[in-house]
C-alpha cells in the first residue's frame, strides 16, 4: 500500500489549476500578512531608530534639574560635565548637549527657543552640526525645516536672538542660519536652534557646562553619574512604544479577514473533494483503510496547499520583500507633520520570528480548517460510500 | 502669564527706576557720571512715595487701559493695588527683596511667584520677574560716564553711559539721557551683553511735584519687537508719606 | 429561463448552496475588510481631530498663524452667534467651541498661600450644556482614574500625575494663575473632581480639563474662544464633505487682509495629516487591492468547483441532445444569478457587521495595560459609500468569470464518451 504522504502530495498535484488557484490565495496571504506586519515594525523601527540618530542615543544623562516637559527647569538645568562623562565625550563615547531657554525676533515677532549647543564634530547624532563654525564672528545656527517655516528663515538669514546668561543678564545678538537640516524627528526640529557648544558655552557665560550627554547608540554601558540621571531607551521612547502597540492589535483584525477568506477556499476545495471523491473513499475503507487513516489523507491533501503556499510564496515573496527591504516603500509627500519620526522612504523589517511564526500559523489555520470538513468520512458507511451517496 | 501681565509690571519698574532720578538745577560745566547720578538720586530720591498710574497697553487688537496705585518704599518693599478696570480691581502685588506675591480678590488666594517661574520668560513675554525685581539703586549697580550732550524731546541732556559693575545685572549697559536742567532721565535705552539695544524707555512729558520734576507721561518699548509699547500716565504723586509697615506684609494682600 | 434557472438553483440545494455561500462569505468578508480599514484610519486621526483638529476648525487668521502658543489674545470673539450661524449654515456639522490655554495651577495650604505649583497646559471644553457633542467625542469616562466627571461649575479633570506631583486630592482647591485675553493676570479657584491618564508623557506632565463657561470666566474670554471644531455627524472624517464647508465658509468670512478674519481649515490642512491621509489610503487601496484579488480567485475556483460538481448532470444534458452553446450560456446565466444574489447577501452581510463595527467597536483594551484618554482602544469600522460596491461588483464578476473559464469544459466532452461516463 502506498504511504499516505505519498497519495496525498499525488492527489493534491493532480488536482491541478484548483490546487494552485487555492496555493496562490493562501501564499498571497501569506505575503500580505508578512509584508504588512514588516512594514508595521519597520514603522516602529523606524521613528525609534530616527529618534536614536537624531535626539537619543544610546540614552541620555540628565542634569538634576533638566526636565523636558517642564520649560521653567530648562534656565537652571546645566552644570559643568562630570569626569566620568568628559572622559566619555573625548573618547567619541559620548556628545554634550547645552540647552537654553531664549526668545528668536524675526521679523519682529516674538518666538520662545530652546539654544541647543552641540559640538560641531560629534558624530553621536545625526544633526548636520558640520555646517557649524564655532570660530565664526556671527554664531552660526543650524535649524530644521519645521522651525525655518515658523520663523520665516532661510539659509543666510540674520535673525536677533535674545537669552540670558548664567547670571540672569540679557543679551542679544544676531546669528545667521548656515543650514536648514530636513530631520523627521520634531523634537530637534519645532522651536529649536541649534549653535556650536563653544559658542552657546560662552554666550551663556557656561564655559565646559551642558544640559545633557547623549550617549553613542552602540555605548552599552551607563556609569552612575552624581548629580545627572541616566534615561535608557526604554524609557526615551516608551510613548513611540505605546502607540505603535495599539496599532498592531486593530491590524490583526486584518489578517484574521484575510486567513478567513484564505480558510473558505481551503473550506470549499475539501468539501468539493470529498463529495467528489466518495466513491474513492468508500473503496479505501472497503479495501480495509481504517477510517481515520482516510481522515489523515484527506487533511495532509489539505495541509499541503499551506505547504505549497509557504514554497510558492517563498518564490515570488522573497525577492519582493528583499526588494521592499532594500528600497522601501516611497511615502509621496513627507507625513512627517503627524509626530511619527518617519522618513521619506519606509522600510519593512523582518525577522525570523515573525516569518516563521507567520508560517506556522497559517499552517495552523490551514490544518484545522482542512480537518474540519473531514469529520464526516468518519460518519461513512463504505457501501453507500462506494455506491456513491454520501449524507 | 503672557507678555501683557509682565507689563503691568514693568510699568512699575520702570517709574521705580525713574523715581530714582531726582531733579536738580542745571550746571553748564560737565559732570562726572556720578555726579549726575548723585543728583538725581538726591533730588528724585525719597524714603517713600505712593502714586496713582495709568498704564496703556496697545496689544495686537486693541488697547486698554489699567490703574494702580502703588506704595513704595525705598528700593526693597513695593506693594501694588490695581483700582480699574473693574475685572482687575482688589488684585494686589507684593514685593519684598526679591520675592512676589500676588493675591486676587476673586479667588480670596496668595501665589508666591517665584523660582525658575521668576526667571523664566512665558508665552513670548518680553520681561520676566526677575526683570521687574531689578529695580536697585543704578549708583550702586553701574559705573557711570557721561560721553556727551545731546538734545532730545526738545530738552538739552547729558548723555550718561552706564556700565553694570557686577555680572548678576539683567542689563549690562544703558545709556540714558538726562535733562540738564530738571536732572530727570528723559530717555533710557537698555542693552545686551554684545549692545544689542532691547529696550527704550522716553518721558515725553514731565511735571514737577513740589521741589522735584517727575515723568507725567512715558512709553516704554521693547526695542527687538515690532509695536507701539506701553503708555505710563502719573495721575497722582506723594513723596515722604507716611506708610505703615503693615502694608508691607503678607496680611494685607487679603485686606 | 430565468423562472426556470432561478427553480433550479432554489430546488437543488448542491448546485446553489455552496457557491452561494462561498460568494457571499467572499463579498461580506471584502467588505468588511474595507470598513474595518477605513475606520481604523479614522480612528489614527480620532485622537487628532478629537483633541486638535476637530473635521474643521475655524480660528482667525492671527490666532491660526501662532496656534502653537494658543495665542488667547487673538482668539475668536462674539463666539455666540458665530456658532449660531455655523449650526444654521452646516447643520450636518456639529460645531463646539474650545479654549487652549497654558499657567501654573497652584494648590494651597490651610492659609490659603501657596503649597505646590506647577506648570499647566489646559483644554477646555462644553461639557455641561445639553446638547453639546464633547462627552460623547471626549470618552472622559473611559479614562477616569481617581474621582469622577465635572458637573458642576469650577471643577476640572487633571493629569493623575500631575494631581499626584502636586499632592492634591480629589474635592481640593487648586487655582489656575494665567493670562486673560487682554494680558492681565489672570486667577480662577477650581476644585478638582477626578484625575485622568492621557496616555502621553507631555500630558501626563501638567494638563488639566476644564469646561469652556468656566475658563471664559477665568481668562475673561466671555463669548469668546481660541478655536471652533466642527465634526461631521457620522464623527468620521470625510475629505469631500469638509473640503466643500471649508471653501463655503473662507469664501464668504475669511480676509487675509484682516487679521482677525475667520479662517477654517480642515483636519487635512493641519499638522501634515493631509499628507499622511493620502499614504494610508494608498496604503489602504493597495491591501484592498491584494484582497480583492484573493477574492477573485477564490470565487473563479468556487466556479471551477461548481461545474465539477456537476459533471455528472452536464454530462446527462448534453447526452439528451443540449446544444452546448445553449448550456454554456445557461450556466452562465446561472452563475450570472448566482453572483448577484451572492454578492447582494454578502455586502448585506458585510454592511450589517462593519454598521455594528462603526456603531459598537470592537474594544482592545485587555490586550493593553490601561486605557487612556489619548490612546483609544476602541476600534470601529466605518462604511463608505465605497463599501455598497468595493464586494458586490467584484463579487458578481468572479462568479461569472470562474464559469466562464470552467464551463469551456462542455465544450471538450465527447458525446461518444458520455454514456460510458455516465455507466458508473
Amino acid at each position: 500500500m502506498i504511504l499516505i504522504p505519498q497519495l496525498a502530495v499525488r492527489n493534491i498535484l493532480g488536482a491541478g489549476l484548483r490546487t494552485w488557484l487555492n496555493v496562490i490565495v493562501l501564499s498571497l496571504a501569506f505575503v500580505a500578512i508578512i509584508l504588512s506586519v514588516g512594514f508595521n515594525r519597520g514603522l516602529l523601527q523606524q521613528a525609534s531608530t530616527a529618534m536614536i540618530d537624531a535626539e537619543l542615543g544610546g540614552g541620555q544623562y540628565w542634569q538634576g534639574e533638566y526636565d523636558p516637559y517642564d520649560p521653567f527647569t530648562l534656565q537652571d538645568a546645566h552644570a559643568e560635565i562630570p569626569e566620568a562623562l568628559a572622559n566619555l565625550i573625548s573618547s567619541g563615547k559620548a556628545t554634550a548637549i547645552l540647552a537654553a531657554p531664549g526668545t528668536l525676533y524675526p521679523d519682529g515677532r516674538i518666538l520662545p527657543v530652546t539654544l541647543r549647543g552641540i559640538d560641531p564634530h560629534q558624530t553621536i547624532l545625526e544633526i548636520p552640526s558640520r555646517f557649524l563654525d564655532a570660530t565664526a564672528e556671527t554664531p552660526q545656527a543650524l535649524i530644521g525645516a519645521r522651525m525655518a517655516k515658523s520663523g520665516n528663515l532661510g539659509i543666510g538669514d540674520y535673525v536677533t536672538v535674545r537669552w540670558r546668561d548664567r547670571h540672569g543678564t540679557y543679551d542679544a545678538r544676531d546669528i545667521v542660519i548656515t543650514q536648514i537640516m530636513n530631520t523627521t524627528v520634531p523634537t530637534v526640529d519645532t522651536r529649536q536652534v541649534w549653535l556650536p557648544l563653544r559658542t552657546l558655552q560662552e554666550m551663556t557665560n557656561m564655559p565646559d557646562q551642558a544640559t545633557l550627554v547623549v550617549l553613542d547608540k552602540n555605548q552599552t554601558q551607563a556609569p552612575e553619574v552624581a548629580g545627572w540621571s541616566f534615561m535608557n531607551l526604554d524609557f526615551l521612547l516608551k510613548d513611540l512604544h505605546d502607540l505603535v502597540k495599539t496599532r498592531l492589535i486593530a491590524r490583526s483584525v486584518l489578517y484574521v479577514i484575510l486567513l478567513f477568506l484564505a480558510m473558505i477556499a481551503i473550506f470549499d476545495t475539501q468539501i468539493l473533494a470529498i463529495f467528489r471523491r466518495r466513491k474513492e473513499i468508500g473503496t479505501l475503507i472497503a479495501m480495509g483503510m481504517t477510517r481515520s487513516k482516510v481522515i489523515q489523507l484527506f487533511t495532509l491533501e489539505g495541509m499541503l496547499h499551506g505547504v505549497l503556499a509557504a514554497g510558492l510564496g517563498a518564490i515570488y515573496g522573497t525577492p519582493l520583500l528583499a526588494y521592499f527591504a532594500k528600497n522601501g516603500f516611497e511615502i509621496p509627500q513627507s507625513g512627517a507633520g503627524f509626530g511619527l519620526a518617519i522618513g521619506r522612504t519606509l522600510y519593512p523589517y523582518y525577522s525570523t520570528t515573525m516569518v516563521v511564526g507567520t508560517t506556522a500559523l497559517v499552517m495552523l489555520v490551514v490544518t484545522v480548517v482542512s480537518f474540519i470538513p473531514t469529520r464526516r468520512i468518519a460518519k461513512l458507511n463504505p457501501t453507500d460510500a462506494l455506491r456513491g451517496k454520501i449524507t | 502669564m503672557n507678555r501683557s501681565t509682565l507689563r503691568q509690571f514693568s510699568f512699575r519698574v520702570t517709574a521705580l527706576a525713574i523715581l530714582l532720578f531726582s531733579v536738580s538745577a542745571g550746571s553748564t560745566q560737565t559732570p562726572s557720571g556720578d555726579e549726575i547720578l548723585n543728583r538725581i538720586d538726591q533730588n528724585l530720591r525719597a524714603a517713600n512715595r505712593i502714586s496713582i498710574s495709568k498704564m496703556t497697553i496697545h496689544g495686537r487688537r486693541s488697547s486698554r487701559t489699567l490703574i494702580a496705585k502703588s506704595w513704595i518704599e525705598g528700593s526693597r518693599r513695593s506693594f501694588t493695588e490695581y483700582l480699574a478696570p473693574a475685572r482687575e480691581k482688589g488684585t494686589k502685588m507684593l514685593k519684598l527683596d526679591n520675592q512676589l506675591w500676588t493675591y486676587s480678590p476673586s479667588t480670596d488666594r496668595t501665589i508666591r511667584i517665584s523660582g525658575h517661574m521668576l526667571r523664566q520668560s512665558v508665552m513670548g513675554s518680553d520681561l520676566s520677574y526677575e526683570d521687574l525685581l531689578e529695580d536697585q539703586e543704578l549708583r550702586k549697580l553701574y559705573t557711570a560716564e557721561v560721553t556727551g550732550t545731546d538734545s532730545t524731546l526738545g530738552r538739552e541732556c547729558w548723555v550718561v553711559q552706564l556700565t553694570a559693575n557686577s555680572t548678576a545685572i539683567a542689563y549690562h549697559t544703558r545709556k540714558i539721557w538726562v535733562d540738564k536742567q530738571r536732572y530727570l532721565p528723559i530717555q533710557e535705552h537698555r542693552y545686551a551683553k554684545s549692545g544689542k539695544l532691547l529696550k527704550t524707555t522716553q518721558i515725553d512729558e514731565a511735571q514737577k511735584v513740589g521741589e522735584r520734576w517727575f515723568l507725567k507721561h512715558a512709553v516704554f518699548k521693547d526695542a527687538l519687537k515690532k509695536g507701539k509699547g506701553t503708555e505710563i500716565e502719573m495721575e497722582s504723586v506723594q513723596f515722604e508719606v507716611e506708610i505703615p509697615t503693615y502694608k508691607f506684609s503678607k496680611a494685607s494682600l487679603k485686606k | 429561463m430565468i423562472g426556470f434557472l432561478l427553480k433550479g438553483l432554489l430546488r437543488d440545494r448542491s448546485r446553489s448552496l455552496f457557491p452561494l455561500l462561498t460568494v457571499a462569505s467572499g463579498v461580506a468578508l471584502t467588505v468588511m475588510l474595507h470598513g474595518w480599514l477605513y475606520g481604523v484610519l479614522n480612528s489614527m486621526l480620532d485622537v487628532n481631530a478629537k483633541f486638535q483638529t476637530g473635521h474643521l476648525k475655524v480660528m482667525t487668521l492671527a490666532y491660526a498663524e501662532q496656534e502653537e502658543q494658543f495665542p488667547n489674545d487673538l482668539a475668536c470673539t462674539g463666539v455666540e452667534s458665530l456658532l449660531v450661524e455655523l449650526r444654521n449654515e452646516f447643520p450636518d456639522i456639529v460645531w463646539t467651541a474650545r479654549i487652549r490655554f497654558g499657567g501654573l495651577l497652584d494648590v494651597p495650604d490651610s492659609t490659603g498661600e501657596t503649597r505646590a505649583q506647577g506648570p499647566a497646559f489646559g483644554m477646555a471644553f462644553d461639557l455641561f450644556t445639553a446638547t453639546s457633542p464633547e462627552r460623547r467625542l471626549l470618552k472622559l469616562q473611559q479614562a477616569l482614574v481617581r474621582g469622577r466627571l465635572p458637573h458642576q461649575a469650577n471643577e476640572i479633570l487633571m493629569s493623575d500625575e500631575f494631581a499626584r506631583k502636586l499632592g492634591v486630592g480629589i474635592g481640593e482647591t487648586a487655582t489656575l494663575l494665567s493670562t486673560t485675553m487682554y494680558g492681565s493676570v489672570a486667577m480662577h479657584n477650581f476644585t478638582v473632581a477626578g484625575t485622568v491618564v492621557f496616555g502621553i508623557s507631555a500630558m501626563d506632565r501638567g494638563a488639566i480639563i476644564a469646561d469652556i463657561s468656566d475658563v471664559q470666566r477665568a481668562l475673561d474670554m466671555e463669548n469668546s474662544a481660541g478655536e471652533i471644531l466642527g465634526f461631521l455627524d457620522t464623527l468620521q472624517f470625510e475629505k469631500e464633505r469638509t473640503e466643500a464647508v471649508k471653501m463655503a465658509f473662507n469664501q464668504q468670512h475669511s480676509d487675509p487682509d484682516d487679521d482677525f478674519s475667520h479662517t477654517m481649515l480642515s483636519l487635512r490642512d493641519q499638522n501634515g495629516l493631509g499628507e499622511l491621509l493620502d499614504l494610508i489610503v494608498m496604503a489602504l487601496s493597495l491591501v484592498v487591492g491584494i484582497f480583492l484579488f484573493v477574492m477573485f480567485i477564490v470565487l473563479w475556483n468556487a466556479g471551477l468547483m461548481a461545474s465539477l460538481r456537476r459533471y455528472g448532470e452536464i454530462g446527462v444534458r448534453l447526452a439528451t441532445g443540449e446544444d452546448k452553446g445553449h448550456l454554456y450560456r445557461a450556466m452562465l446565466l446561472e452563475s450570472f444569478m448566482l453572483g448577484l444574489i451572492g454578492s447582494a447577501l454578502g455586502t448585506i452581510v458585510g454592511l450589517a457587521i462593519s454598521t455594528y463595527l462603526q456603531n459598537h467597536g470592537l474594544d482592545f483594551s485587555s490586550f493593553s495595560k490601561n486605557s487612556s484618554l489619548f490612546m483609544d482602544n476602541v476600534f470601529r469600522a466605518q462604511v463608505t459609500p465605497g463599501s455598497y460596491v468595493i464586494g458586490f461588483i467584484p463579487g458578481l464578476i468572479a462568479t461569472v468569470l470562474g464559469t466562464t473559464f470552467s464551463g469551456i469544459g462542455i465544450y471538450k466532452r465527447q458525446t461518444s464518451q458520455l454514456f460510458k461516463e455516465l455507466e458508473v
